[in-house]
């Protein structure tokens, strides 16, 4: 068929089986109100349905937080799959893809889904050390006390919270896109429904529909983007629309991209991997002889799915389309509105409703879990002395009042960029600290303290540009970003080959990057503000732990990171070290262990 | 890139996409037999 008798076939099918309303200036298609109100019942009814098929009338408090630490494969994989992508991910990837080119999705899914590879030899080895533990938060505060685990805790509460109204705005926007409803309603609709079907049972309802989440993305991205191509002349569009390409957003080598999209993003989702509760949480539930096949699944899933949904910004590209008042999140809505027939444009309103809600159900599970281990399990009641009823309320009402404040947040329209900027800078400090503390004895919590205190000092007017950087302060700025360069290689190398082959991959990093970066660097705010908070964490945290003298034995971890369901952790406590005891802090030659072993970095 | 090179290039990834469906899908059914198997919830 002649492109043009296809598109007016498109256009008087578009017609016939969609409403057509005028939003910023520009048609979309809309569905009715009650097509709407029937696809959110539908999915958020069914997940409802789903979560009470594993609901038990007295739950368990370590069940609603970890799931007891024994999830399969298929669950898990797709866990982590569903929660790494939230609706910012496909709307961020698109983007990148119609402002950079053919490999702007690439500079954005790639690499976030390569951490996910990244961070799983730690998480082998945290489990290895911390196999009964429900938050990182948790671990610290058995490995270096009170400042460390608040620190960890307090920098997830705020992220997962801006995470939860992010994910909540996300629904709002398209409801109110594709339906006569207004955002404030969509934003309602989307955080009862998660609600709904999270309360309950927590984390383990969280987990079990997020397959079903992930089923509905992928095989609506296995769909949907095939149909857009071919219903919008594509490959044809590729040489007629090669004209609206930059050389640079054609390159697929493209510096430019690389510099402004995929560093940046390479610091930053680091971080976001190691530092992240949603995250550790599904480390501690699945079976630990599963770690490694979820994670490289979730790798390969998370790639594909924001890659191929990035394509969508490409191909808009190609096709010289004008998002909705010029605004680049409309790019996604605004193809599927224009190529996708009725039925599938339902697919793909399920599949953005899936992403952000398997995120937002994560959050309110991360949130549960912090409020009632760390704040309640650690430092309330004190552990061995933690009710696990109580732990349940306190569980069920932080969901609530989460809800509640994201909500309220994301009528208040703040500043998420800004917000996430800091959330992310400070779980960039922290990601040297952190890991330290899982393999080096050496690590004190004074060290952990002042090195992110520190970094994060250094971070601000970096990120900012507090202090002109065209001076004397701007080579400071390069330095530290190159040693960040190193770190950042060297924590991936090290994960895979060991502390030897990191040191190398770092040293070589910083001398094949010192000469191009030094002078030119500090004008990429975003990239060098991420590199100072690595190396400024890692420089004075390996200088103040270096000349330690104590060792800290890892096995106290285990023992005081049990379940708080199962009455005290004696279970494994041979030696009268049940962790309830002040004095077992896992420091000195003997450390209360019976055995006097110093368990050492690998 | 030539068109049919950019044409495998955005149809890979769809196609990837399907392929991680299986795997998740094929472990989902087979723990959910077992634990069926065994009288027990699959989480």
């Amino acid at each position: 068929m002649p492109a043009g008798m296809a598109e007016a076939a498109r256009d008087a099918r578009l017609h016939e089986w969609k409403e057509v309303a005028r939003v910023n200036g520009m048609e979309t298609a809309q569905f009715s109100a009650l097509v709407v109100v029937g696809l959110l019942v539908f999915f958020y009814g069914g997940t409802f349905l789903i979560s009470t098929r594993i609901g038990k009338k007295e739950e368990n408090a370590d069940g609603y937080m970890t799931a007891g630490n024994n999830i399969g494969f298929g669950i898990s994989a797709a866990s982590m799959t569903a929660t790494w992508i939230w609706a910012s991910s496909m709307y961020a990837s698109a983007t990148s893809g119609y402002t950079y080119g053919i490999s702007g999705p690439i500079h954005y899914g790639l690499w976030g889904a390569l951490m996910i590879l990244f961070i799983y030899p730690f998480g082998k080895r945290i489990r290895a050390v911390a196999p009964k533990a429900h938050t990182l938060a948790e671990v610290m505060y058995v490995r270096h006390g009170r400042s460390s685990q608040l620190m960890l805790a307090g920098s997830n509460i705020v992220g997962s919270l801006i995470s939860l109204m992010s994910n909540f705005i996300a629904g709002g926007v398209l409801i109110s896109l594709l339906s006569p409803f207004t955002f404030t309603q969509g934003v309602f609709a989307v955080a009862a429904g998660v609600l709904l079907y999270t309360l309950w049972s927590g984390f383990r309802a969280s987990v079990l529909t997020d397959f079903v989440q992930v089923v509905a993305m992928l095989g609506a991205v296995a769909v949907i983007i095939p149909v857009i191509f071919f219903a919008a002349d594509f490959p044809a569009a590729f040489e007629s629309g090669a004209g609206n390409l930059t050389a640079q957003q054609g390159d697929f080598f493209s510096s430019t991209a690389f510099m402004e999209q995929g560093a940046p993003y390479i610091a930053a989702v680091l971080a976001y991997a190691i530092g992240n509760q949603t995250i550790a949480q599904r480390l501690f539930a699945v079976k630990e002889n599963l770690i490694k096949p979820t994670f490289i699944t979730a790798t390969v899933g998370y790639g594909a799915m924001v890659i191929g949904v990035g394509m969508l910004g490409v191909l808009a590209l190609y096709l010289g389309h004008e998002p909705a008042g010029g605004d680049l999140n409309n790019i996604i809505p605004g193809m599927a509105a224009e190529y996708l027939p009725p039925v599938l444009l339902a697919l793909f309103f399920v599949m953005i409703v899936g992403a952000l809600s398997s995120t937002a159900d994560s959050d309110l599970a991360a949130l549960s879990s912090i409020m009632m281990a760390d704040v309640y399990g650690q430092n309330v009641a004190g552990k061995g002395k933690a009710d696990p009823k109580t732990m349940l309320l306190v569980g069920r009402i932080t969901m609530v009042v989460a809800t509640a404040a994201a909500v309220a947040f994301a009528s208040l329209q703040l500043n998420i960029l800004d917000l996430l900027v800091f959330v992310g800078a400070l779980w960039g400090a922290l990601v040297f600290p952190v890991l330290a503390s899982f393999y080096w004895d050496k690590v004190t919590g004074r060290a952990f303290t002042t090195s992110v205190l520190a970094a994060l000092a250094v971070f601000l007017p970096v990120r900012f540009s507090w202090i002109p950087v065209d001076g004397f302060f701007g080579i400071v700025v390069d330095v530290l970003a190159v040693v960040g360069v190193g770190v950042v290689l060297g924590l991936m190398v090290f994960g895979f080959l060991g502390a030897r082959a990191a040191k190398i991959a770092g040293a070589v990093a910083v001398v094949a990057t010192a000469p191009f970066a030094v002078g030119s660097l500090h004008e990429y705010a975003t990239l060098c503000g991420s590199l100072v908070a690595y190396s400024v964490s890692t420089v004075i945290c390996w200088a103040m732990s270096v000349r330690q003298s104590e060792g800290f034995d890892f096995a106290v971890i285990a023992r005081r990171t049990g379940d708080f369901d199962s009455g005290p952790t004696a279970a494994a406590d041979t030696d009268g070290t049940d962790g309830t005891d002040p004095q077992d802090t896992g420091h000195g030659p003997d450390s209360r262990t019976g055995s006097g072993t110093v368990t050492v970095a690998k | 890139m030539s068109t049919a090179a950019l044409t495998v290039y955005v149809l890979m990834w769809p196609a990837i996409v399907a392929v991680v469906l299986f795997v998740i899908s094929r472990g989902f059914y087979r723990e959910w037999a077992q634990a069926r198997r065994d009288g027990q919830d699959i989480i």
